[in-house]
């Protein structure tokens, strides 16, 4: 167990590495000079002098090497430069901070709705195998995947916010800002949308996930002494079964979550709900790279320490790993 | 078996066998009719989608069944020369994913060792980054264009099929014809490219198809947050056109928004059903 943990360690620090070393050779690599991405269109205008105290100011006339390792240094003391955005000069991580609660609440309540949908239809359709109810679930889970979310997301505005006017049509809270309880229901009416069309951007994963493994438990011995037994069907299921699929369910939804996670970028773009997705698209716009690398590396930070979480809960949820420590 | 529980799973098999039936069907269909739209756009679209041909943002009417875009382009002509885009880009990306996750399925299956640990290592570092933000990032860097945007979805999506062909290269390298092969003094290249491609073959062309359609809608994506070819016609680009003039704001969502989104999940959807159909049948002749 304690070994399986330090590897584990290990390999979380490996992913952390790479995506910081991708944030450092990706502008490097791509063909012209980094500079030309910092100048931008007015780059050909500056004279060699200009361009000179330039790369000096960036460190860009050093070997790549001391580059990396001044980089790295910036790095652990938690600085990721300036946004060129905000002229008034605001650093990566000051906009960042801004922006993660938000998406955070946005992820954060989908994910849950969807693992709790999700599975409660999967094992609702493993129980009913190979039936009309079982396989109509699965035509609907396979309509829902294909199903691009931000297209649902332009499709919820027009009707919900526009034409019935029930929901504000963006945004994540009104302007001028409400007090107290007021803002609190203001900022739910503006996520509902949002939360809505990802979460159903989240279930077929869980949906998909518990009725696979539901489907290997309910076929083996232990359940069928269970039925032998005389229990109840619903205790059979939930009990039996469910208890010893969450781990294989949490463990393969976490192996997503990188594809997961990453979803809410485009639907905050649409809503102009202020998260992280928002600040990337509109860092896309205006070509602000340090943005773009920050909001990358901290959805990478999250992925990471939601995996690590996951890796610590799996003890409470099998007793089996329990007596192993 | 006895006989009561024989017919029994007959049954319960009846009606996914009926299922996966139809969901070929209907998937062949679909995907038929994206190809003939992809290849003919010429002579199935009223106009030429790049021409300006009436009024920006005419309402449908008989001549211009789902009215015209922000610069006047006939919609109905948009959409069907937005298919190649789309088809093209998610057939291509498939393949080189699945050749190369193939590749190193195959290769880390059977080789084992530190090849394996290497490489299933690496197949993890790509399962985990978070693949949108990285996408767009990458995007940025390298400038929007159609083959730009092939690169970077293939940089990713060879690493599900690597882990899936490597699982089942893991059951098939113990099986007796394969022993039987390397008795005979069969070397690795030889029972890689014989033999075990042979066993992992139907569950490639799976991948080919459900890599396909998670490209399709990836591209679309990334074509919406307009980082696909800006010039070039393809279903996100129109969304994201509607999305920058704000006409999916108005009724223009019933003719501009609606109608192009459901061309991307018919694509998607349809290459799903094939690929469920496959898979069943896969299934059935494994057991």
């Amino acid at each position: 167990m304690f070994r399986n943990f330090t590897l584990r360690a290990l390999e979380f620090g490996l992913t952390f590495f790479l995506a910081i070393s991708i944030n450092f050779f990706l502008p490097r690599a791509v063909p012209g000079n980094p500079l030309q991405l910092i100048a931008g269109n007015a780059a050909p205008q500056l004279g060699k002098e200009r361009v000179e105290a330039l790369r000096a100011q960036y460190g860009l006339d050093k070997p790549l090497s001391e580059q990396y390792v001044i980089y790295l240094k910036q790095l652990a003391r938690g600085d990721l430069g300036m946004s060129y955005r905000y002229s008034g000069g605001k650093t990566v991580v000051e906009v960042l901070g801004e922006n993660f609660r938000w998406t955070m609440l946005l992820v954060g309540v989908s994910l849950t709705l969807a693992l709790f949908i999700g599975s409660a239809l999967g094992i609702w359709s493993a129980t009913q195998r190979g039936n009309s109810s079982d396989l109509g679930m699965l035509s609907f889970i396979y309509l829902l995947r294909s199903i691009p979310p931000f297209w649902l997301a332009m499709l919820l505005i027009p009707i919900f916010a526009i034409q019935l006017g029930w929901l504000p049509p963006g945004d994540s809270f009104s302007i001028p800002r409400l007090h107290g309880w007021e803002n609190i229901k203001d900022v739910a009416r503006h996520a509902i949308m949002p939360v809505i069309v990802l979460t159903l951007a989240y279930l077929p994963t869980a949906f998909a996930v518990m009725r696979a493994a539901m489907f290997g438990i309910m076929e083996s011995d232990y359940i069928r002494t269970a039925r032998a037994k005389g229990l109840p069907n619903h205790w059979v299921v939930l009990k039996h079964g469910l208890s010893n699929a969450l781990l294989p369910v949490l463990t393969a939804f976490m192996v997503d979550l990188g594809q997961l996670l990453g979803g809410v970028t485009v639907i905050e773009a649409v809503f102009n709900y202020r998260g992280i997705g928002s600040m990337m698209f509109e860092a896309v716009k205006s070509r602000d790279y340090p943005l773009l690398q920050g909001g990358f590396l901290l959805f990478t930070i999250t992925i990471l320490l939601l995996n690590i979480l996951t890796e610590l809960l799996y003890p409470f949820l099998d007793p089996r790993l329990r007596r192993a420590t | 078996m006895n006989p009561r529980s024989l017919a029994d799973l007959n049954r319960r098999l009846g009606p996914t066998r009926r299922l996966a039936r139809l969901a070929a069907w209907m998937g062949s269909l679909v995907l038929a009719l994206m190809v003939l739209f992809a290849l003919f756009p010429e002579r199935i679209a009223p106009y030429d989608s790049t021409e300006r041909v009436a009024l920006p943002l005419q309402r449908p009417e008989a001549d211009f069944l789902l009215g015209t875009n922000d610069l006047g382009q006939d919609l109905f002509s948009e959409l069907i020369a937005g298919t190649r885009a789309s088809l093209f880009t998610g057939l291509i990306v498939s393949f080189i994913s699945v050749l190369i996750g193939a590749s190193i399925g195959l290769l880390s299956g059977y080789l084992g060792g530190w090849v394996d640990s290497l490489l299933m290592r690496l197949t993890d570092l790509i399962l985990v980054l978070p693949f949108l933000p990285l996408v767009i990032l990458m995007s940025v860097y390298l400038g929007p264009s159609q083959r730009n945007v092939i690169i970077v979805l293939a940089i990713f999506f060879w690493a599900g099929p690597a882990r899936l062909i490597r699982s089942r290269v893991l059951n098939l390298r113990t099986d007796t014809y394969i022993e039987a092969a390397r008795a005979l003094g069969a070397g690795p290249r030889h029972i890689i490219a014989r033999h075990l491609w042979s066993g992992v073959r139907p569950l490639a062309l799976v991948q080919v198809v459900l890599v396909a359609s998670a490209s399709i809608l990836a591209e679309s994506s990334l074509s919406f947050l307009g980082l696909g070819d800006p010039s070039g016609k393809s279903w996100g680009t129109m969304l994201y056109f509607a999305r920058a003039s704000g006409a999916f704001l108005s009724d223009a969502w019933k003719w501009w928004v609606l109608p192009t989104g459901l061309m991307i999940t018919l694509t998607v959807l349809g290459l799903g059903l094939i690929s469920y159909s496959l898979e069943q049948r896969i299934a059935h002749s494994v057991t």
